[in-house]
């Protein structure tokens, strides 16, 4: 699902990952079920160059496309904290990329910035499904896997208004109480992040 | 206290070899002078034949420091006359003209850690990032290529414990700069003052070994680059023309015909003489504008003509 274009400049938007030939090391962080044949196909191609110095992660249930070589399986984003500690000391010219939903880049960009990496040294990419990990501006409360335009808070169940406003720091897109100013009125909600 | 100018007054004088002078300077009317962070410099006007010359010098004093500022000057061969007037013919008690200090090389507070490259005189920044303790806590090292004989000269200016490694042209003791750049831990970043050669191939090694290029800064130093070929510059606004000599900047041949310009750093870094170019083809040796900005405006205070005339909106 391609991301819609936004005249919020804090909205990320993400250019195609690519290899860096004069880095150190590479880590490509790839979320299970996201990514379709054609895109898997074109990332082998994007760092069949580095491969040599290249650890791609797969995280996630499902199985890891068989023609790909080797893959390190992960369980979960959590789990990449214990790879990228064995991989210490990191280095000033290692790099690390992943492509998932935004939900998961972000989790993975939050956990390399915790290992030391500088955000220059991160390369984040979109694929699958559109849904977002919203920020309630009222109790400070996160509710993931937010498909539709108005969403109940996870934390304090306001009817929250999902922005385009995003923070890198929480890797999550504002939500603003919908009815403040008429309680209980509310437009539809509609499906609007598949 | 705030202004612009300030009147110092020379404190000391001492020679530390034969082309570098260290000058203690304080306020001429004594109060307190403006503090300073590590890496910033001073614009001195300085007395030189027939004219005054506007040199840039790092504060190599500790950061902070309100009673004095140290300076370490080289004397340049070919000199415009305001690294010779230091050498020459400053003493104690002369007063200098200077303008507030200015910082455009400040060390990076979030970095994990600072590997410093100096090139000869372009150690004297690091002399201030080295009494730095937010420096000195993230840990650094500071590597100086120098000559031989001028190891024992600045090592009186360097913390005891310091982990600084000199540097000279001798097999054995060249820097390697792609081994000390191929493996640095993340979170490190690179500062290089140096000459303009020592700068580019310190840049080009980092990025040839992958460093983020905001983890790299540089800061270039270097009056001589304001030499060549004579020009006429035309000042369209204040409809004068000038004849630029050979030896002096555009910048130093509009101030001489007194059209005020604004300026910094004198060094093509700091991006506040930036003037609209109207005419003529310039020869840009800036290191701020983008190639875009650059068929636009142009630096005087180091870019000058290719061709024989530039019109300046000036």
């Amino acid at each position: 699902m391609p991301l819609n274009p936004s005249e919020v400049t804090s909205r990320p938007v993400y250019p195609p990952l690519s290899a860096d030939p004069r880095a150190a090391r590479h880590w490509l962080v790839l979320e299970a079920g996201s990514l379709d044949g054609e895109l898997l196909a074109e990332l082998h191609t994007a760092f069949a160059p580095v491969a040599a110095r290249l650890q791609v992660c797969w995280v996630g249930t499902s199985a890891p496309p068989a023609d790909w070589g080797a893959f390190t399986v992960l369980p979960d984003v959590a789990a990449l904290g214990s790879v990228l500690a064995q991989a210490q000391p990191l280095a000033v010219n290692d790099r690390l990329c992943a492509q998932g939903t935004e939900p998961f880049v972000w989790g993975v960009a939050a956990l390399a910035a915790q290992a030391g990496l500088a955000t220059a040294q991160v390369q984040l990419a979109h694929a699958g499904s559109q849904r977002r990990r919203v920020w309630c501006t009222h109790c400070h409360g996160f509710t993931d896997d937010v498909t539709t335009s108005v969403v109940a808070c996870a934390g304090c169940g306001r009817h929250l208004l999902v922005r385009d406003h995003f923070s890198r720091r929480h890797g999550a897109f504002m939500g603003v109480m919908v009815d403040a100013e008429q309680p209980g009125v509310r437009p539809a909600v509609q499906e609007v992040f598949p | 206290m705030n202004g612009s100018s300030l009147t110092l007054r020379v404190v000391s004088a001492t020679t530390l070899s034969p082309s570098l002078r260290h000058l203690q300077l304080a306020s001429a009317d004594g109060a307190p002078l403006p503090p300073t962070g590590a890496g910033a410099h001073v614009l001195f006007a300085l007395p030189g034949a027939g004219r005054s010359h506007r040199n840039a010098y790092s504060l190599v004093n500790a950061p902070g420091s309100r009673s004095h500022y140290d300076i370490i000057v080289r004397r340049v061969a070919a000199s415009r006359g305001g690294s010779a007037a230091v050498h020459e013919t400053l003493q104690v008690g002369d007063t200098l003209q200077a303008q507030w200090p200015a910082n455009l090389f400040a060390p990076v507070r979030g970095a994990r850690r600072h590997v410093m490259v100096a090139g000869g005189i372009g150690i004297t920044p690091f002399l201030s990032y080295l009494q730095d303790a937010g420096v000195r806590q993230a840990g650094f090292e500071l590597h100086v290529c120098c000559r031989e004989e001028e190891r024992a000269v600045f090592a009186p200016w360097l913390p005891a414990d310091a982990p600084v490694f000199f540097y000279w042209d001798a097999d054995g003791h060249r820097l390697d700069t792609a081994a000390l750049l191929a493996r640095q831990p993340a979170g490190t970043h690179l500062s290089v003052c140096g000459p303009s050669e020592l700068n580019a191939s310190v840049l080009a090694a980092a990025a040839t070994a992958g460093w983020p290029s905001a983890q790299v800064h540089t800061e270039h130093f270097g009056s001589g680059a304001s030499g060549g070929t004579a020009f006429e510059a035309v000042l369209h606004k204040s409809g004068v023309r000038v004849q630029v000599a050979e030896d002096e900047s555009l910048l130093d041949a509009i101030e001489r015909i007194g059209v005020a310009a604004p300026c910094l750093c004198r060094g093509g870094a700091c991006g506040v003489c930036i003037t609209p170019l109207l005419d003529g083809e310039a020869e840009h040796r800036d290191h701020f504008l983008s190639p875009a900005e650059q068929a636009q405006f142009i630096m005087p205070c180091v870019s000058r003509a290719r061709g024989a005339r530039l019109v300046l909106d000036l």
